[in-house]
């Protein structure tokens, strides 16, 4: 058998961090030649120095880098790439970088720019989906804008307490801002507005109701340019912060196959009200009644897509650019039935303590687990300075097992074994929800973080006597001599550390 | 007894008793701290008396000191503590994007100060205590590195 012809020669990707260096392992996998692109900032990053050639595209902020679209469709000709992936966030949703891509000539790896254009105003979307019969949030579906009075406060007293403003441009919890009594909401709109703006260049808003308690559930969809579209079960992302998620399964605790198949014909309604192949998202929110109500539909990869994958067996990065070649979706994949259960956890540059407050600084130490059924999808190593301008994810940790509690076990081993220095990361907040009893059982909804963790507990007796411990034996190691200021120390000295071992061998003797 | 003092997260600390500390990864600073029947990864980076332990997914910082160091230290955070006006510093680098104050203003505890965008999020900077405003350095617009003097309460 000879190996089929790569789908493209090169493939410039727009994005940086662990999903460039995701994209980059599909493409070689294809046999297809890789080019990144980086900021100022990223000169010496992860994804630019795997990449088999790395393109600047100037200063730090993204907004004259990675999200510049000019400076990333000339990047692409310049290195003689057909096609771009643009991975999440940044560029991956903007209807105008994918129009530029196909005028430039070259192939973009996503849904079509007409799609991302409907889909990206949520309000639009929301608006087609119900028209097309599938459950949605109660809420309004016209615009709010900031400063209207009291008409806007009446309108959303009719919907009713507490809700969500949210950007219509937006996505990732950005804009998103919770609303309890009538009385704050001018001021939310004005905040909400204004991040809006800043991170969407859009401040356009709406309002609805909070469905609490849920499951936060979205189903993958993978199409291909023939109408073949695959519906790749659902994940889990209910453990979120800010409105961020921080851990993903696959399946859904809280989803049993009736739901399933309900949410999967919803899913494939919701990309009938628009043209689409490649790869996307279906958010839902799941009720505890087992209702589920359309969010918004995303059509880019997601972060969480590993997930997917390891139940699936399904590449999607490999599957995303080889639809966007033009092929077809065998069997194989339109028919993917989940197997086992995986479990994603995010690592983050992020004080979990500290109202998981973003954190600079520089990756020293850098030690992430391996074994059977662990997966690291990394952005970062040892000794990486963590940009500001940027997301503060560092990596993906995903486990596979046949059930559940395995799954569980193997994550427990692997945060075990993980270990990032010179930042705090949210590694302790992951710690604590793995032995969280609520999180075991599978029993958590989108109220975990705020009401469970809650700032997390306080730093126990025990961890502070071994900190204590580590630290004392650390600085005896580096200096042999001082240990022998022990008297007992000096009958018998040795190396500092069996010299410690033994005189605390005489403390417990004496102790008891 | 060696001469050494501990502290952990700044309060005094024992260390745990026949728990010891062994290299898995000497370049790294990666050590597993075990009793002989329980073990756990940990960190350990710094030198001298001050070390960071990361510990259960914390780092947590650990003083080693001699009871001389100590006495050092505590007069130095005296002198520090006495009084006298309070810099406000960024703790993240960023962009400025709003001052909320102006020069001269007498603000209360826990008045925002100004909002630095960092990581894409807006953070706001609160005052740490009642005073006026002073020696304002930065404006909306500015980029900021982390430390980087913001103004003054005094």
């Amino acid at each position: 058998m000879t190996d089929p012809a790569p789908p493209f020669h090169r493939l410039l990707i727009a994005n940086r961090g662990e999903i460039a260096v995701r994209v980059m392992r599909a493409c070689r996998e294809l046999g297809i030649e890789t080019v990144a692109v980086y900021s100022d900032a990223d000169a010496d990053a992860l994804h630019t120095r795997l990449a088999d050639r790395a393109e600047r595209i100037g200063p730090a902020p993204a907004s004259e880098s990675y999200l510049d679209i000019d400076a990333v469709i000339a990047a692409a000709l310049r290195s003689g790439a057909e096609a771009i992936h643009p991975g999440y966030g940044f560029l991956s949703e903007r209807a105008a970088f994918a129009r530029a891509v196909e005028a430039a000539g070259l192939v973009f790896v996503g849904p079509p720019p007409e799609t991302l254009a409907s889909l990206g105003d949520k309000l639009a979307a929301r608006r087609a989906v119900a028209a097309a019969g599938v459950p949605i949030v109660p809420g309004l579906l016209v615009p709010l804008l900031a400063g209207t009075g009291d008409e806007v406060v009446a309108e959303v007293a009719g919907i009713g307490f507490p809700g969500l403003v949210k950007a219509a441009a937006g996505g990732g919890g950005r804009g998103m801002r919770r609303v309890d009594r009538p009385e704050q909401l001018a001021t939310v709109l004005e905040a909400a507005g204004r991040e809006a703006l800043a991170a969407f260049g859009d401040g356009t808003l709406y309002y609805e109701r909070l469905i609490a308690p849920a499951h936060h559930v979205e189903v993958q969809l993978l199409g291909d340019r023939h109408g073949n579209l695959a519906v790749l079960g659902e994940r889990d992302c209910s453990v979120q912060r800010r409105h961020q998620k921080l851990v993903e399964e696959s399946p859904s605790p809280a989803v049993t196959p009736e739901i399933r198949a309900s949410l999967a014909d919803d899913a494939r309604r919701v990309a009938g009200t628009v043209a689409f192949h490649n790869a996307a998202t279906v958010e839902f929110l799941l009720d505890a009644d087992g209702n589920h109500y359309f969010l918004e539909m995303n059509t880019r990869l997601q972060v969480e897509h590993g997930v997917t994958e390891l139940v699936t067996g399904v590449d999607l990065v490999a599957w995303q650019i080889r639809v966007a070649a033009g092929e077809r979706l065998p069997p194989a994949v339109l028919a993917a039935e989940l197997r086992g259960h995986a479990i994603e956890v995010r690592i983050y540059a992020e004080d979990p303590h500290r109202d998981f407050a973003p954190v600079a600084g520089t990756v020293t130490a850098w030690r992430m687990p391996a074994g059977p059924g662990v997966r690291v999808d990394a952005g970062v190593t040892a000794s990486t300075p963590l940009p500001v301008e940027y997301d503060p994810l560092l990596a993906k940790l995903l486990v596979h097992a046949d059930e559940r509690a395995a799954a569980l076990a193997r994550l427990c081993r692997a945060l075990d074994e993980t270990i990032v220095g010179g930042v705090q990361t949210d590694l302790s907040f992951l710690r604590w929800l793995v032995d969280e009893p609520g999180f075991a059982m599978g029993a958590y909804d989108t109220g975990l973080v705020p009401e469970r963790w809650a700032g997390g507990p306080e730093l126990d007796d025990e961890t502070r006597a071994l900190a204590a411990r580590a630290g004392l034996e650390r600085r005896l190691a580096a200096e042999p001599g001082r240990a022998v200021v022990d008297l007992r120390d000096r009958l018998q000295p040795t190396s500092g550390w069996a010299t410690r071992g033994r005189a605390e061998a005489v403390n417990h003797r004496r102790s008891r | 007894m060696s001469d050494l003092e501990l502290t952990v997260d700044g309060s005094p600390a024992e260390a745990a008793e026949r728990w010891s500390l062994a290299w898995v990864d000497r370049d790294a600073g990666i050590a597993r701290l075990g009793d002989g029947s329980r073990s756990e990864l940990c960190l350990v980076e710094g030198a001298g008396s001050d070390w960071v332990v990361t510990l259960r997914g914390r780092r947590i910082p650990v003083t080693v000191r001699s009871w001389r160091e100590r006495v050092l230290a505590d007069a130095e955070s005296a002198a520090h503590l006495a009084g006298g006006p309070i810099e406000i510093r960024a703790t993240l680098p960023g962009l400025v994007v709003e001052v909320a104050v102006e020069d001269g203003a007498e603000v209360g505890e826990g008045a925002i100060l100004l909002t630095l965008e960092a990581m894409k999020m807006q953070n706001e900077v609160r005052a740490p205590r009642a005073g006026r405003v002073s020696s304002i350095a930065v404006a909306a617009g500015h980029t900021v590195i982390a430390g980087a003097s913001l103004m003054r309460i005094e």
